[in-house]
């Protein structure tokens, strides 16, 4: 009878130790709730000459939008985009940009039309060649999934969380990779 | 063991042909192994089916060498076709990036967006324009089609600091002609994020929408600038351009987001029938100075509040010289899908030597939102100017008077860069000059177009 209960005992510990399945938990991310297990998180890549080890949501956001000229340390800014049909851009687009992409070309469009954008994000053709570019570009900021992420670049935190932390926000919808 | 076997360089040939290689060879270590021991033995004995089995592991080995030969060729080939090079299969593979290996589309896009070397610069041109057919119940008018501003918006960044911009327009001229103007060339110079310099000629920094919208139809929701934001030489009342210098930036100021423009230029001309903006020479030595604060605060993407200041001396050599001040204060809200801009106005005209000031006053309110392709919108402007306006209708031949009334409209985009926009306009008019209808209705579609 006792080993019945330790059985009993071990499978509930088992079950509540697994259980929810990680496809079953739920984050916010922006103003959307997603399942964790399709999504993982997508990490913001500058150089590593870069200072910034931290960015706020809305200083992201300025950045990626292309209102921010130049770094502290004076190099100026380079946003780098993968092409569209990439999930990493349609997350960045979802959760930063918080636009379509008719309404990202339109951003930019209108913002070097009228001065507020010196120059429009580089688009790039895949992860790989994005992190190359970050890791030669000093003033390049861009975006990985965290699996494509490798020493030669420096991952920055966002409001204080980085990649893998709950708290961290920026998600890539789809399946992982 | 079998890398030593293969070659020195075996570590860094690609890992197709290693996969060949490092099936094949071996293979034929023990293949050559067997004919050595083969050899040794048909010495010995020289029997016959042994010497069938050399011949055909003799035969074998040479399918193989062919095998790999090809099949070493085929990969070479298509890492060519990949690429766009050869491979070189004795370079070494680094575990870092140090030189950018982008493919030839990447490093296309790379020197088309930077300056390309020595003693070239990169142009990039934009085009917007609109096409129109509108009728109103407007005494002396027809019904007709009619040919909008064509933009051709043109840049150049020069260095990493510099850049020129230009924007080539071809509008409707003296009669039912054509014009060119040259409506906006300016070099700039961007130090860093809080001051951006510039010179040349632009749109004068007051409110909002002169600089949001400047000559492009495409990026307005409606059809047409309100009456108070129309340029000089399509009716307008305000100075839309300025010759001269500018600075401009970010204030240092946390989440207010607050941001500056500061002008000073050449005013707007006082001799009646003169071009308004004095591209080349000045009617007086007292410069028109314009200072332009506003907010983009963190918390409300797309707010932007602002407050602008114009001062300038219109002066003509037949006239008393005649103060101008322009004040004008903004609240807009703009975002991908919704729309709200509210500007109000003040234009006080001083004669010199003169009590009297006159003042003018307007505003107007424009609201939209995107329904998918669908964006309606509505419109409502006011303008007011006193009788006995000294620079409005006896410099620039411009009624004013009274005018105020909504527009409504909608605006279909068709894809990327074409959009048809339906719009109804009432205006109720009073005191004018030149009309005396007390009220005008109007209709007109316009296709807009960017290329």
């Amino acid at each position: 009878m006792r080993r019945i209960h330790t059985h009993y005992f071990l499978l509930a510990t088992a079950f509540f130790l697994l259980w929810p399945p990680n496809n079953f938990l739920l984050v916010t991310a922006g103003s959307a709730v997603v399942p964790l297990a399709t999504h993982q998180p997508l990490a913001i890549i500058v150089n590593r000459s870069n200072p910034i080890e931290n960015l706020s949501s809305a200083e992201l956001r300025k950045i990626f939008l292309g209102e921010r000229y130049r770094w502290e340390n004076g190099h100026r800014v380079t946003v780098t985009m993968l092409d569209p049909g990439f999930p990493e851009r349609e997350s960045m687009l979802r959760f930063v940009y918080r636009m379509t992409e008719s309404e990202y070309r339109d951003h930019f469009l209108k913002g070097t039309y009228t001065g507020d954008i010196p120059v429009s994000p580089k688009t790039l053709s895949s992860p790989e060649t994005l992190r190359k570019f970050v890791f030669n570009a000093p003033g390049a900021i861009g975006y990985l999934r965290r699996s494509d992420v490798d020493g030669s670049v420096k991952v920055v935190s966002i409001d204080g969380h980085f990649p893998g932390d709950l708290e961290y926000k920026l998600l890539i919808e789809g399946p992982n990779e | 063991m079998r890398l030593h076997i293969l070659s020195p360089d075996s570590s860094q040939v690609t890992a197709p042909v290693r996969g060949i290689v490092q099936r094949v060879f071996p293979l034929l270590l023990v293949m050559l192994m067997n004919t050595a021991t083969g050899q040794a033995q048909q010495v010995a004995t020289d029997t016959g089916p042994e010497k069938q089995t050399m011949q055909a592991l003799l035969e074998r080995i040479e399918r193989l060498e062919t095998e790999d030969k090809e099949l070493r060729e085929r990969v070479a080939q298509l890492e060519k076709n990949q690429h766009g090079v050869a491979p070189d299969l004795t370079s070494s593979s680094t575990a870092h990036p140090e030189i950018v290996p982008e493919t030839p589309a990447d490093q296309e896009r790379e020197a088309a967006a930077e300056s390309v070397g020595d003693n070239k610069t990169l142009l990039t041109m934009r085009g917007f324009g609109d096409f129109s057919f509108h009728g109103s119940n407007q005494k002396g008018t027809t019904t007709a089609f009619s040919l909008g501003q064509i933009d051709f918006f043109i840049s150049s960044n020069i260095s990493d600091r510099f850049r020129l911009v230009t924007d080539l327009v071809f509008e409707k001229g003296v009669g039912n002609d054509y014009d060119e103007d040259l409506e906006r060339v300016l070099f700039e110079y961007r130090y860093n994020n809080y001051l951006k310099l510039a010179f040349g000629r632009d749109q004068t920094a007051i409110g909002y929408y002169n600089l949001a919208f400047r000559h492009s139809s495409w990026f307005q929701t409606p059809i047409g600038r309100p009456f108070l934001f129309q340029f000089e030489d399509e009716g307008g009342i305000l100075p839309g351009h300025i010759v001269g210098a500018s600075a401009s930036g970010e204030i240092p100021s946390g989440i207010l987001g607050l941001h500056y423009i500061a002008e000073v230029g050449n005013g707007r001309a006082g001799t009646p029938g003169a071009e308004p903006v004095q591209n080349f020479v000045d009617e007086n030595t007292q410069k028109a100075v314009d200072l332009n604060v506003f907010s983009r605060p963190d918390a409300a993407p797309g707010l932007q509040i602002g407050f602008s200041g114009y001062h300038a001396l219109i002066s003509s050599p037949n006239s008393v010289k005649v103060g101008e001040t322009d004040l004008n204060t903004y609240v807009v809200l703009d975002r991908s899908r919704f729309e709200w801009l509210n500007e109000g106005l003040l234009i006080r005209h001083t004669p010199q030597g003169l009590s009297h000031v006159f003042n003018t006053a307007g505003f107007y309110t424009q609201i939209s939102e995107k329904f998918g392709s669908f964006k309606p919108y509505f419109r409502y402007q006011y303008v007011n100017a006193p009788n006995n306006e000294p620079i409005f209708f006896p410099v620039y031949n411009v009624s004013v008077g009274l005018q105020e009334g909504p527009s409504v409209g909608v605006r279909y985009d068709f894809g990327e860069s074409v959009a048809v926009k339906l719009q109804y306009d009432y205006d109720y008019l009073r005191r004018q000059q030149v009309i005396s209808q007390q009220s005008i209705n109007q209709l007109a579609l316009q296709f807009s177009f960017a290329f």
